[in-house]
């Protein structure tokens, strides 16, 4: 297949005394889209911008095709960068800012002229070449900055979070869009984001960082399906995540009963993570469920409901169409796939209760994720 | 509840008196400059004269030139280093950041005073140790010599306007670079560039506006800056504004009023220009968030505009300093210090032409001030003109040089009379400059009586009407005179007396004023029926009031010789003499007396006076008039001229004067 064309060997980076990066390991392959995923500071920015060079890493070695980079100026790697908030140059207009890079490298005025236009078709930009960059609008502003990246032909685009500050119709369009335009350039993207949806719908390859350290790589469903540990489990969609202990391959307790499941491989009666995703929870009447509890909660999100169940004290998100008053005696039941294993982690028992769960958790959270990320920006 | 009704009216006449209140003294100062008349209160009609004048005003051009070198030069060093200061701050972490932008907000807001005199300081003790340096340099080698003496000029005025321009330039560029997204340096990089490319290409750009205005405002600074200029531009260079400070301090020409309404109308365009480029960029801000229009592209004849416009701006920087560079050689030069508006500048030119030696002219405000200049060794003048009591206490302090009057044969065209004065009497130092007396100018329609008394300078049946001098050695003897005593005594119980006659003067309300160059306005718009002062200005005044008379009381005056003179520590002697000896000339003594209306010591040109003037103005010249201007043998053996005074003396003067209050 495809072969590899970055790797990052052991990367460390500190900023002072903080450990940024811890051991990072990593390849990526040529014409792969590969996407960083992780809460704010987990070190996905700091990767890409030592992958585009404009950090040099603490200690350890980044190749491309083979070749030690750490070393090599940004101008001169074939690598381009699309940034956060775009960074386009307010003082030119679209044409002249797509065409920045080729008039750094001297290209010919004609061929300038039509990679220009080229470009601008692709990201379906044209007829704007003379719009000055601020009456554009955020979506537009941001395939401006695509295309300025592109049409350098560089065999990496680094995308740092292109998408963050669309609203969210156009960061679905986006999406699309750019795994549409990653497929005709045929070239490596590395994508970093925080948004766990966005890196499952794009991505070939999903790399779950946080606290400096790769938790998990793979593929999309792989990431989803079966998660190393809680962190991973908690960050990639929702997940209840129960202590359990496997009594023996296909079977794990918990709730002091015993469940058939379809993972093995343990100890017998090896403590264990279980990880069950809202979504393959079934409620059902009371006398036909596994276990039995309270609803506490009920949400509407037009496609399903979220309901809170508790169930012996620890609150189970469970997502279903069908309504349950609050209140009510539900019965809950969970098929043997549903159940997915994991091995106890430095992370078990920091996710998965949803005892503090409101309306208003989502976006408590996101407001104080975005807080986070400027404060990190003012230095 | 009811509403309050609104005054509108009212708010409207308060609005309309706030803004006379402020704008009212330049409406005046705008109008007088167009007046015909030489008056500064008396409208004559509309004239572009005063406008011409000051064309032709060589002082003033000079300063003009001046100002506009050093705003120049300081603004393009102090925007460069402002730009580059300001990205270092921006680079910073937040906390250093705010503490060093606190450091450099201090400069703008401290007091100028402090600034000039700080910064004088600083380059005295600086000239002290250089010198000492140079000193040793030149005495343990001989391939180069250094400069031993350094001095305040056009330099040390330039590294002053630089170092209070720099903080306008960073409070205007760092907003802009906090406003620029940090990423444009990293993404222009990505793209290409080197760091310095992306400088060039990215951040320049985006920070122009802030240049742009920062360079602006300290090019509006440095053109409007006078005391920082004053303690640091030394005694051969000045700027328009200090040239302006000294035009007030002899004699008020309306001149003033036209240079400062330039001024005024340059610092105002400019101010609006500042305010539009603001406010068009807000809109532009607006209009991009409401993505209304598509700017166009400037089109392809505007940027070729700018681009010559850019060009012919620095092609005339270029030549300006070219030129300076050129007047900068070594070119023979010659200092000169003397009163404003005491020479007519035409004689300056046709010495320079004459003889190739460079002049440059300044004038100081009085007496005492060119003493402290000279102590304070700030000045390297070479020829000064002071006069009589000052050449005393000059030459008494050993600052004069001795002249060499084989190269001075104009001298023996100067009238006996007034060679071997009291204050020089050997006459080794000095060469008469000019001579007048000290009178009472009054107005005939408001005084009933010929005046031709000290008395009426203290009589109680003028209360209200009559302007004493203000100083205390004129002030002083006029009572004396009136008491009949010397104006040179030294005698404590007549000073006393005499002090006593002018405060019961003044207790009697007899006094409008004490005034010096208000007397003009005074006299000229009738506000005031007496005063005391020379007869030089009382020719001036008649100009624009006809019904004032001047007289030398009988008691006797003081007359004066202003005379020039050569510092000891003068470093142009040979070119100081040539000076003189070119303005002891017959024809330069015509110009200068019809241009300053004091007259000559010069004989040939005291006698020649009457014809010349009636050939250059096709009529005679009155007899009156010519007898106050050089009044004859018959006043001057009643007047008196000052000599040094001891220094107990000069302190009871002081004392005395300070009793009074004034």
């Amino acid at each position: 297949m495809s072969k590899e064309l970055i790797r990052l060997h052991d990367l460390c980076m500190a900023f002072d005394d903080e450990l940024v990066l811890d051991h990072i390991n990593l390849y990526i392959n040529d014409s792969e889209f590969l996407t960083l995923l992780g809460p704010s500071g987990c070190g996905k920015t700091t990767t890409l911008r030592i992958i585009g060079g404009f950090t040099t890493p603490t200690s350890g070695d980044v190749t491309f095709d083979g070749v030690r980079i750490n070393d090599v100026p940004p101008h001169k790697r074939q690598i381009n960068t699309v940034f956060q908030k775009y960074a386009l140059f307010p003082h030119l207009d679209v044409y002249e800012n797509v065409a920045f890079g080729l008039r750094i490298a001297k290209v010919p005025a004609q061929e300038i002229e039509e990679r220009v236009m080229e470009m601008l078709e692709v990201v379906s930009l044209k007829g704007f070449e003379r719009r000055r960059v601020d009456q554009l609008s955020g979506g537009q502003q941001q395939r401006v900055a695509i295309a300025r990246a592109l049409v350098n032909r560089p065999k990496v685009l680094l995308l740092d979070e292109p998408l963050g500050a669309l609203d969210l119709r156009l960061r679905k369009d986006m999406q699309i869009e750019l795994k549409r335009i990653q497929q005709q350039m045929g070239i490596t993207f590395i994508y970093v984001t925080h948004d766990q949806e966005e890196a499952l719908t794009m991505s070939d390859t999903v790399v779950v960082m946080d606290k400096g350290r790769i938790q998990q790589i793979g593929s999309p469903e792989d990431i989803y399906n079966e998660p190393k540990n809680a962190f991973v489990a908690d960050f990639i969609g929702e997940s209840n995540i129960l202590n359990g202990t496997m009594v023996r391959d296909g079977v794990v307790r918990m709730y002091r009963k015993e469940f058939p499941c379809v993972d093995g491989g343990f100890a017998p009666n090896e403590p264990v993570d279980v990880v069950i995703r809202p979504e393959d929870i079934d409620i059902v009447p009371v006398e036909q469920g596994q276990l039995v509890g309270t609803v506490t909660n009920v949400t509407f999100k037009g496609m399903q409901y979220d309901i809170i169940v508790d169930l012996g004290g620890f609150k189970w998100l469970i997502q279903t169409t069908d309504h349950s008053p609050v209140g009510s005696q539900v019965g809950v039941k969970i098929d043997p796939d549903g159940f997915h294993i994991m091995k106890k982690s430095e992370y078990s028992g920091l996710f998965g209760d949803y005892s503090s769960y409101s309306e208003e958790y989502e976006e408590l959270a996101d407001a104080s994720a975005l807080e986070e990320e400027e404060s990190g920006d003012e230095e | 509840m009811k509403t309050k009704p609104t005054n509108r009216l009212g708010d409207r006449i308060l609005m309309g008196l706030v803004f006379l209140f402020l704008y009212a003294p330049i409406f005046i100062l705008i109008i007088f400059s167009f007046n015909s008349g030489v008056s500064s209160s008396v409208w004559k009609g509309f004239s572009l004269h005063w406008y011409n004048e000051l064309i032709h005003n060589r002082l003033i051009m000079t300063s003009v030139y001046t100002t506009l070198l050093v705003s120049l030069l300081a603004t393009v060093i102090a925007t460069v280093a402002g730009t580059f200061a300001a990205i270092g701050f921006y680079s910073m972490r937040r906390k250093r950041r705010d503490a060093l932008m606190a450091v450099n907000n201090i400069p703008m807001m401290n007091a100028d005073i402090v600034t000039g005199v700080s910064l004088c300081l600083l380059f005295v003790v600086f000239f002290n140790g250089w010198g000492a340096f140079a000193g040793w340099i030149n005495s343990i080698q001989s391939v180069v010599t250094l400069p031993t003496k350094l001095s305040l000029g056009f330099g040390t005025m330039l590294i002053a306007h630089v170092c209070f321009n720099i903080p306008y330039v960073i409070l205007a560029v760092g907003p802009k670079l906090r406003q620029m997204d940090r990423n444009l340096i990293d993404a222009a990089q990505d793209l290409g560039c080197t760091w310095m490319q992306a400088f060039w290409k990215v951040v320049i750009p985006e920070i122009k506006p802030g240049i742009v205005s920062g360079a602006l405002t300290a090019f509006t600074m440095s053109v409007d800056d006078f005391i920082i200029s004053y303690f640091t531009a030394g005694s051969r260079t000045s700027t328009l504004a200090m040239t302006i400070y000294g035009m007030t301090k002899k004699r008020v020409s309306p001149q003033i009023n036209a240079v400062s309404t330039l001024l005024f109308v340059t610092v105002l365009i400019l101010l609006v220009i500042i305010n539009i480029r603001e406010s068009s960029m807000q809109k532009r801000v607006e209009k991009g968030k409401n993505r209304v229009a598509v700017v166009k592209e400037p089109s392809r004849t505007v940027r070729v505009l700018r681009r010559v416009a850019a060009g012919a701006l620095a092609l005339a920087l270029l030549v300006t300093l070219i030129v300076t560079g050129r007047a900068a050689n070594s070119r023979p030069e010659v200092n000169v210090c003397s009163w404003g508006e005491y020479i007519d500048e035409e004689l300056i030119t046709r010495f320079e032409e004459e003889t190739g030696i460079a002049v440059h002219y300044q004038t100081v405000e009085s007496n005492e001030a060119l003493y402290s200049l000279i102590e304070m060794g700030g000045a390297d003048f070479d020829v000064i003109v002071p006069s009589d009591y000052m050449i005393a206490r000059l030459i008494e302090e050993d600052m004069l040089a001795e002249l060499d009057y084989d190269n001075i044969p104009n001298f023996q065209l100067i009238d006996n009379q007034y060679k071997n004065l009291n204050y020089d009497p050997e006459n080794k130092y000095t060469v008469p400059y000019a001579w007048g007396t000290l009178g009472i100018i009054y107005n005939t329609t408001m005084v009933d009586e010929e005046i031709d008394s000290w008395d009426a300078m203290f009589d109680p049946k003028y209360a209200g009407q009559v302007l004493m001098i203000n100083n205390s050695r004129d002030a002083l003897a006029a009572a004396l005179l009136d008491l009949g005593y010397s104006i040179n005594t030294t005698d404590e119980a007549e000073l006393r007396q005499a002090f006593q006659r002018l405060r019961d003067a003044k207790n009697a309300g007899v006094y409008q004023g004490f005034v010096m160059d208000q007397v003009f306005q005074k006299m000229e718009g009738s506000n005031a029926a007496i005063a005391m002062y020379y007869a030089g200005d009382y020719l001036s005044m008649l100009e624009n009031n006809e019904d004032l008379a001047f007289v030398v009381p009988k008691e006797g005056s003081n007359w004066f010789v202003d005379a020039m003179c050569v510092l000891k520590t003068a470093q142009h002697k040979q070119e100081a003499e040539a000076w003189i000896n070119f303005i002891a000339s017959t024809e330069s003594n015509l110009a200068n007396m019809d241009f300053i209306w004091y007259a000559s010591p010069n004989y040939e040109a005291l006698e020649q006076y009457p014809a010349y003037y009636e050939e250059l103005y096709e009529e005679e010249l009155d007899e009156e008039i010519y007898a106050i201007m050089a009044p004859g043998e018959d006043v001057l053996e009643r007047c008196e001229i000052y000599e040094n005074l001891p220094q107990e003396t000069l302190q009871l003067y002081n004392d005395l004067w300070n009793q009074l209050g004034v």
